[in-house]
């Protein structure tokens, strides 16, 4: 029996060791930001002697990371109130009837959320540029938005139909109308399904690159991945700008998953297995 | 009593959105492929040019070819690789949720910073990969991962797996908390091995997360642009130009919108037949099973 208990606890060490084998690019994109370009280069697997700051002081001195920073934060909090409000609202009925119209309108928003994003974004580019929406935080907000749109409605939709029914039926006795059913007594229930939305939106909003950087072309507006980007470009990049870049452009969101691991997890298999 | 005006109404807003930014935008994609369309100026009306382009150029037709390797190496070696995790973490409850968190990790990351990292590590100027193979003694496997025709498209797949091994794994281990206990159980009072509770109880049991796992990383990788983009710009010689890639560079680099609408005409086309068949293999396995 210690055997087996002996041989199960090595198991165990060993498939630690595996996955933290997996994590070691991260650990290494660390450990390099604090490297000077010849201790890199010199002993590429070496680790950190001290706790260098010169990359992070010429990356942050030339790349607009706090404006862009607050630019993700803020078109983040946008598109989360925007899609929370649209999509809940839409969630409503298509989880309290069934009938034709709803079997059509969830089938419309199941075509949304199938579309590439490759598919829509010529035209969308072309519309935005006659409407004046290119390189503006409107523009993007709602791209963003239109994005997001599909999986908050069929995210809400699961969730409202869990809701019991008889909170409803005192509140039409009462003679509220349907507006006043979903303000006053659905939407204060929606508090843990949005803050699993927010997640995905905060993830999205943060880590997408194609839409702003086709949409968004002037430094002041980029989100950080624009940003990452600009700085870093295509060729050439060297070693002391590029690990402290992405340091800066992952750590906010690394930080939010050490804090939010459950929920995040649950969140994004939840939503991919209903 | 205030007039109630119909519940149905709720839908309007999202459905105006998905009208404006779905419908819309596709339909003007068919419009515009058949045009010679340029961004600026009049769209003249040229018929099948686009697709004739498209089929004639072995340029695309290549394209297209390496998306659905890519998408075939990724999905395989994601599933595969996602299914051994869940199946060994499944049985070790004390780590099960940490494994799972730190294999979640590089799913948190965006494209651009896990394509400008591994673009590094794959370097073969003091890239961490070439570095560890040569500490392993292994001076003969190394190579510029990503330089070489033969190696670059799966050395990017490679990243692309490891940024998602973890969301496959999770979506297993729901699958796995899924199958009722008594079966497990029942099989291990027949004396019946790990291993063969596994194949024969398990894994039959497991089909509807095979079907999740595999068209959600199919769906996601067929549009693969950012990890090309940012570590290969679709080189060398073509061996990693996805037709993401292509569409892209025909709209912002030669500024073809009228041919670019015709790819994403394809894209959409070859995305919603690969779902098709795979859901209707799938889902017919489920129900076999």
């Amino acid at each position: 029996m210690t055997l087996r208990r002996a041989l199960s606890w090595l198991a165990h060490v060993a498939v630690v060791a595996i996955v933290l084998a997996m994590l070691m690019p991260v650990i290494y994109m660390i450990g390099m930001s604090f490297r000077t370009s010849t201790e890199i280069i010199e002993q590429p697997l070496g680790m950190p002697n001290s706790l260098y700051l010169g990359n992070y002081e010429t990356v942050l001195a030339s790349m607009p990371y706090l404006r862009s920073v607050i630019n993700s934060i803020g078109i983040t909090l946008a598109v989360t109130l925007m899609v929370a409000f649209l999509g809940s609202l839409a969630a409503y009925p298509l989880a309290r009837r069934t009938n034709r119209f709803t079997r059509i309108v969830i089938m419309l928003v199941a075509l949304g959320l199938a579309t590439p994003p490759f598919v829509t974004i010529t035209p969308i580019y072309v519309i935005f540029r006659n409407l004046g929406l290119l390189d503006s935080y409107v523009g993007i907000i709602i791209a963003f938005t239109a994005l997001n749109l599909p999986l908050a409605v069929f995210f809400y939709t699961s969730f409202i139909g869990a809701i019991p029914k008889e909170l409803e039926e005192a509140a039409r006795l009462d003679n509220c109308n349907n507006w006043q059913i979903y303000w006053y007594i659905i939407r204060p229930l929606l508090g843990p399904a949005t803050a699993t939305l927010s997640l995905f939106v905060t993830l999205m909003v943060w880590n997408d690159f194609t839409y702003p950087l086709l949409l968004l072309s002037s430094p002041e507006k980029s989100t950080v991945m624009i940003s990452v980007y600009r700085f870093l470009g295509n060729l050439n990049v060297q070693p002391d700008q590029l690990f402290p870049a992405a340091v800066l452009g992952s750590l906010p969101l690394l930080v939010l998953f050490v804090i939010f691991q459950r929920r995040i997890v649950a969140g994004v298999t939840a939503g991919a297995v209903k | 009593m205030k007039r109630s005006f119909s519940i149905y109404w709720f839908t309007a807003p999202a459905l105006l959105v998905i009208a404006c930014f779905f419908i819309y935008p596709i339909a003007l994609s068919v419009q515009m492929s058949f045009t010679d369309f340029k961004g600026v100026g009049d769209a003249n009306y040229v018929g099948l040019e686009n697709y004739d382009r498209f089929v004639s150029r072995s340029r695309y037709m290549n394209a297209v070819w390496t998306t659905l390797k890519f998408t075939f190496v990724v999905v395989a070696m994601q599933t595969l690789l996602g299914l051994c995790f869940a199946a060994v973490l499944h049985r070790m409850p004390a780590i099960r949720n940490f494994c799972r968190a730190t294999l979640f990790t590089p799913a948190m990351m965006s494209f651009v910073i896990v394509g400008y990292v591994w673009q590094f590590i794959y370097s073969p100027y003091s890239g961490g990969l070439n570095a560890l193979l040569t500490a392993m003694g292994l001076d003969g496997l190394t190579r510029g991962w990503l330089g070489d025709p033969a190696t670059a498209l799966y050395a990017i797949a490679f990243t692309h797996v490891w940024m998602f091994v973890g969301y496959t794994t999770a979506i297993f281990l729901v699958g796995f908390a899924n199958i009722p206990q008594d079966i497990d159980e029942a099989g291990r009072l027949d004396g019946a091995s790990n291993w063969q509770r596994f194949r024969h109880l398990e894994l039959p049991l497991l089909a509807s997360s095979f079907t999740v796992n595999i068209i959600l990383s199919t769906v996601g990788t067929l549009k693969t642009f950012e990890l090309p983009f940012i570590m290969t710009r679709g080189g060398p010689d073509r061996a990693t130009n996805t037709l993401s890639l292509e569409i892209v560079n025909n709209l912002f680099g030669s500024y073809k919108f009228g041919f670019a609408s015709a790819l994403s005409i394809i894209m959409l086309v070859l995305v919603m037949i690969v779902a098709l068949i795979q859901n209707t293999y799938l889902r017919g396995r489920e129900d076999n099973t």
